[in-house]
């Protein structure tokens, strides 16, 4: 900067502990995570967009049959967890106004919150897929529903195939995220961040929206549609 | 004091933080929004719209998906060049989307005109599908239809109908 510039926190910006070496300021290290994270949720989009494609390509193909086999999916599970998902979302983005503003204890308890409504998904979503198991509602060659008396028209082998990938990549990464709220839970209780440090809580909060996202299109898509 | 770059372009005032901090109103009325919106999904498809409905819904998933991305993820706020990465990668989807549908929509037109894959289509048309999944594996089928026979097997469908919408179609089926 040319100028002189008579801005105080000058200082102790540059003898903040989380500040790296490599980085001029708090600004520009933030932003550079900040960048590299939606680089990240540009590949995941990417990635999942594969399968969203599979899906429209079976329902172009097989109106019918997607439209019957998706009758046995339970609309009441699909929808609590809706509204279990866009509530985590909620206090997720809660946490990090939280931070921002430098308090530590409602982001941690935001965090809890946001865990737990991440763990209702997960206990949900392992009594669908046990009921599925059950009647032999599977992928590929592990479908046998017809033996146990469901007459599926068409190629409902390959629907729950594309069922099973679509909300089984989505649950992993349900499973991840949870993993990583827990482990900013941790570092929050050491004191790691603050009003100037929490690009880390930020980019959490950006991957669990993302799962928050999927889910949005996910959920009409496979239980809802006629 | 080293100049300041932020994406390319020299920053001001490097240590003052420009970060927008949304008031809480703004996070209850996009809740609220999202779940009035959900809720509307959820009756529009107990309505029987047709063909309509895929679009009703993607469009309500899309006003969603919006609201996460500029308000949850502070993309409204947020340097405009996360916002210029998100749309790029909507860009490829549509992309990806649109010419893989369109060659497959399209390709049926050019198989018959070309005469190609006749036989396959003989087979289909003679009702010579491909067989569905444990139908192509014996060992599996003769494992499965054992333990159907051990637990009282058809009854599934009746049992579990309850919580499981599908129940009841299969029993009227048989």
């Amino acid at each position: 900067m040319s100028t002189a510039h008579s801005h105080a926190p000058v200082h102790d910006d540059e003898h903040n502990p989380h500040l790296a070496h490599h980085f001029d300021t708090m600004g520009q290290q933030n932003a550079s995570a900040k960048l590299g994270m939606w680089l990240f949720l540009a590949t995941e989009i990417l990635m999942f967009s594969g399968l969203f494609l599979a899906y429209f390509v079976l329902r172009m193909f097989y109106p019918e049959m997607v439209l019957e086999a998706h009758e046995y999916l339970s609309k009441t599970a699909g929808g609590i967890n809706t509204a279990v998902l866009l509530t985590s979302s909620y206090t997720m983005a809660l946490g990090v106004r939280s931070i921002q503003l430098g308090d530590v204890k409602k982001l941690r308890l935001y965090l809890v919150l946001t865990i737990l409504c991440g763990c209702i998904f997960m206990v949900v979503k392992y009594f669908e897929y046990s009921a599925k198991f059950e009647h032999g509602m599977l992928p590929g060659k592990f479908y046998s529903a017809h033996l146990h008396g469901y007459e599926i028209e068409g190629l409902p082998h390959i629907f729950f195939g594309v069922y099973f990938m679509m909300t089984g990549l989505h649950g992993i990464h349900v499973a991840i995220g949870l993993a990583i709220m827990l482990w900013m839970f941790v570092r929050a209780g050491r004191g790691e961040f603050d009003k100037t440090n929490y690009v880390a809580i930020e980019n959490t909060g950006l991957y669990w929206h993302l799962v928050d996202l999927i889910w949005i299109f996910l959920f009409p898509l496979l239980y809802l549609v006629k | 004091m080293a100049k300041v770059f932020l994406n390319g372009q020299p920053v001001e005032h490097p240590h003052e933080s420009h970060e927008h901090v949304s008031p809480m109103t703004t996070y209850n009325a996009v809740i609220g929004a999202l779940f009035v919106l959900t809720a509307l999904t959820y009756a529009v498809s107990f309505a029987n719209l047709g063909p309509a409905s895929l679009a009703v819904a993607m469009f309500v998933a899309l006003i969603k998906a919006s609201l996460v991305v500029a308000y949850f993820m502070h993309l409204k706020y947020d340097d405009r060049y996360h916002l210029f990465v998100f749309l790029g990668t909507i860009i490829f989807v549509g992309i990806f989307f649109g010419f893989t549908l369109f060659d497959l929509q399209s390709r049926n037109a050019l198989n018959d005109e070309q005469e190609t894959f006749v036989r396959l289509r003989d087979m289909e048309n003679a009702g010579q599908g491909l067989k569905v999944g444990v139908e192509n594996v014996p060992e599996r089928k003769a494992k499965v239809l054992e333990h159907i026979e051990a637990h009282g097997g058809g009854e599934h469908g009746g049992e579990h109908g309850g919580d499981h919408g599908g129940g009841h179609k299969a029993e009227a089926k048989h």
